[in-house]
């Protein structure tokens, strides 16, 4: 097409504001889809993370808890307090009979007067 | 010159179309064909099945006191694929690892994604040596959950308890191969779980990525019959008397008569259940249960029983002992003393081999069989532990003519530990065979019982009159007149038969001079608390003291001494006598068929 001298107005393109508001805003809406996107899959691996790191001293304070136990289990088993009973780190007190309070009725003293459960040491002898 | 443009621009499209055509068949050919096996691929390089571990049951004894428990520690794997700084790992985790930085390095240049460095590194260390990797940015050495086993009370009980190894040399899960680890395995083990998860390129699981996942089901725990009190004195006896008698085995067991439970079981030589690699094969056997023996004159209150019971003799009948010699089948018998006319009592208070084979003879082959066999001997008993061997009694088809007269007094027989104080057990709980069990109960891990073991009657042997009267015929035995004095505990009334064997030569015959000596008996004799057997094999004291009444029945002393001190038993000052009960208070007719 040519331009004749009476008709020189520049050709002018329109610019439809509403529809490139509408694409502006489409494309917003997309990109901060998008970044919310990432946001929460960001979030979901920083929560993960912090899973892992709870679970993980979680598992550590129950392992330290076990080797407690089984510790004290050792320590105060019967091998060990005997152990201790004759490296004289522990001594065993005899209870008087009067501080024992007894659930079955007492047998009757002998003629000695002497009331004796047993007593073997002759054969050891 | 257009007609050539139009065929170029043909050929250009066809040859794209072709290209784009082949592109899209191999796309759908991966896509759609090959779906699965990439699927799988990917999964496999990306997913791991990671095994999540069920903690092994517990084990106590009857007060709850822990027996077996488990360790967390950390098994050291290498995934040769992540490692990212060889020389710098090595550096780093030699010494947590106890291992030489050159062979550790070496081992770090591994291609292999799974490869075991330590299966049991202390939980603290691994902590450790983890945060300081981290703080070093270094990877390829990776902790996993695991625990190992321990026994707080180190060599006791350890034939009981028994232990854990692996299945086989490639297999990391380890199973019970003895005593109650292994009887009771499928209760202990529990259900190990898995997760299935994806690792990053750095070998730090992706959280978000988590797949299917199953809890690990945790074994339950195991309670014993066993009392650790009765053990402990049960076993300082042992320990003594092997190291002042020097036999080559010792073995002692003490058993509720009335229930069957095992009170306490121990035997020497024995081993150190935490230091299991040191431990011998003749150390580990649980002979209680394992080995058979010639049991000698505790094997007498099955054929006095049996005769009483069959009415072949009564408590009054007397039977000529031949002043000692007896010629039967062309072979002597003797006894250890002449002794004229007799009666049941004295037969078992003297311990006479030659009142016993004659009623035996009098009885007959098959009567006396029936009667070995309803006491329990040549069949299993039953305990929950592995094993466990029938003993050795014949038929009477196989009997040679000295038969007859050898089994009452303990020969030609072989039968474990366990059966003699079963059977002696029958007397004490007034001629009711107990099933011997271990086993108190099964606990899930808040405590909650899941089941309980009940006592069970195998049956009933004899009537509880002919159990009272031989009752009161062994606690004459530990009297000043009865062969066993020395097993006597001031204070109580002891019921109990020593006895005294030759040991069989494995070559055949008997060895010289080498004997098998034991006591079993119980106390209270009035209402029996605890059946109690001590057998001493080949003590290496002169022959002329080896006898079960002055080698065996001292310990039983001691030990019941201490029993009835722990389980605070009553002691009557002037012990009353045993009342007799009625020998015909029962029918046993139903029985005896």
């Amino acid at each position: 097409m040519t331009l004749t001298a009476g008709h020189r107005s520049p050709h002018v393109n329109p610019i439809h504001l509403a529809s490139l508001a509408r694409w502006l805003l489409l494309a917003f809406a997309f990109s901060a889809c998008g970044l919310l996107f990432v946001f929460v899959k960001n979030q979901q691996h920083s929560l993960g993370e912090q899973t892992r790191q709870v679970e993980r001293q979680i598992r550590e304070v129950r392992a330290h808890n076990e080797v407690l136990l089984a510790r004290i289990s050792t320590l105060s088993s019967r091998a060990e307090l005997q152990r201790k009973l004759d490296q004289k780190f522990i001594a065993l007190q005899p209870i008087h009979d009067t501080s024992i309070a007894r659930l079955v009725p007492p047998a009757q003293a002998g003629n000695d007067g002497v009331l004796r459960t047993a007593a073997n040491e002759r054969v050891r002898r | 010159m257009r007609e050539k443009a139009r065929i170029r621009a043909a050929i250009v499209c066809v040859l794209m179309a072709s290209i784009f055509t082949g592109y899209s068949a191999r796309l759908i050919y991966l896509q759609v064909s090959k779906h699965e096996e990439y699927t799988a691929l990917a999964a496999q390089k990306h997913s791991i099945r990671l095994a999540v571990p069920a903690r092994r049951g517990l084990i106590f004894d009857r007060n709850g006191e822990i027996l077996a428990t488990n360790i967390p520690v950390r098994k050291v794997v290498i995934d040769g694929s992540h490692v990212n700084n060889p020389d710098a790992l090595a550096s780093l985790a030699a010494s947590s690892l106890d291992l030489p930085e050159s062979a550790l390095r070496q081992e770090l240049k591994t291609s292999s994604k799974y490869k075991v460095l330590r299966p049991d590194l202390a939980e603290d260390k691994a902590i450790a040596l983890q945060k300081a990797m981290e703080e070093k940015s270094l990877r390829g050495i990776y902790f996993h959950q695991n625990t190992t086993r321990t026994y707080p009370n180190g060599p006791m009980l350890s034939h009981v308890l028994g232990f854990l190894s692996r299945k086989d040399p490639d297999d990391e899960h380890v199973v019970g191969v003895d005593g109650v680890e292994r009887s009771m395995e499928e209760t202990l083990c529990g259900e190990e779980g898995f997760r299935h998860i994806e690792r990053d390129r750095t070998g730090r699981e992706i959280v978000i990525y988590r797949g299917q996942e199953q809890a690990a089901r945790n074994g339950q725990n195991v309670q014993l019959t066993i009392d650790m009190g009765l053990q402990a004195i049960l076993e300082a006896e042992m320990e003594s008397a092997f190291k002042e008698l020097k036999p080559e085995n010792a073995i002692g067991l003490i058993i509720q008569p009335k229930t069957g439970e095992i009170l306490a079981l121990a035997n020497r030589p024995t081993f150190d259940l935490n230091l299991i690699n040191a431990a011998k094969p003749e150390q580990m056997k649980n002979r209680a249960i394992l080995d058979m023996v010639e049991p000698g004159s505790t094997f007498k209150i099955v054929v006095a029983s049996a005769a009483l019971n069959e009415r072949t003799v009564t408590e009054k009948s007397l039977i000529y002992c031949e002043n000692g010699s007896f010629s039967y089948g062309g072979r002597i018998l003797r006894d250890h003393h002449g002794y004229g006319q007799m009666n049941v009592h004295d037969i078992l208070m003297k311990s006479s081999n030659i009142g016993s084979a004659k009623m035996a003879l009098m009885m007959g082959d098959e009567k006396f069989y029936e009667y070995v066999r309803r006491f329990g001997f040549g069949e299993r008993s039953g305990v929950q532990l592995p094993g466990e061997i029938p003993g050795l009694v014949h038929p009477p088809a196989r009997w040679d003519k000295l038969t007859i007269t050898r089994m009452p007094m303990g020969h030609s027989v072989a039968v474990t530990p366990l059966q003699m104080a079963m059977a002696m057990a029958v007397v004490a709980n007034g001629g009711k065979l107990m099933r011997p069990h271990i086993i108190q109960s099964i606990k899930d891990a808040d405590g909650n019982v899941v089941r309980q073991s009940e006592p069970e009657v195998v049956r009933e042997v004899v009537p509880p009159g002919v159990a009272g009267f031989v009752n009161r015929a062994l606690t004459e035995v530990v009297s000043a007149h009865g062969t066993a004095a020395l097993a006597s505990v001031a204070g109580f009334t002891v019921a109990g038969k020593t006895g005294t064997a030759q040991k069989v030569n494995p070559k055949g015959g008997y060895s010289e001079g080498k004997y098998v000596v034991s006591f079993v008996g119980y106390m209270p004799a009035e209402d029996p608390e605890f059946v109690c057997l001590i057998l001493i094999d080949d003590a290496k004291i002169s022959p002329s003291l080896n006898y079960g009444g002055l080698v065996a029945a001292p310990i039983f002393s001691r030990v019941a001494e201490k029993a009835a001190r722990y389980l605070d038993l009553t002691p009557a000052p002037r012990a009353g006598p045993i009342l007799p009960i009625a020998m015909r208070d029962t029918d046993t007719t139903e029985f005896r068929q």
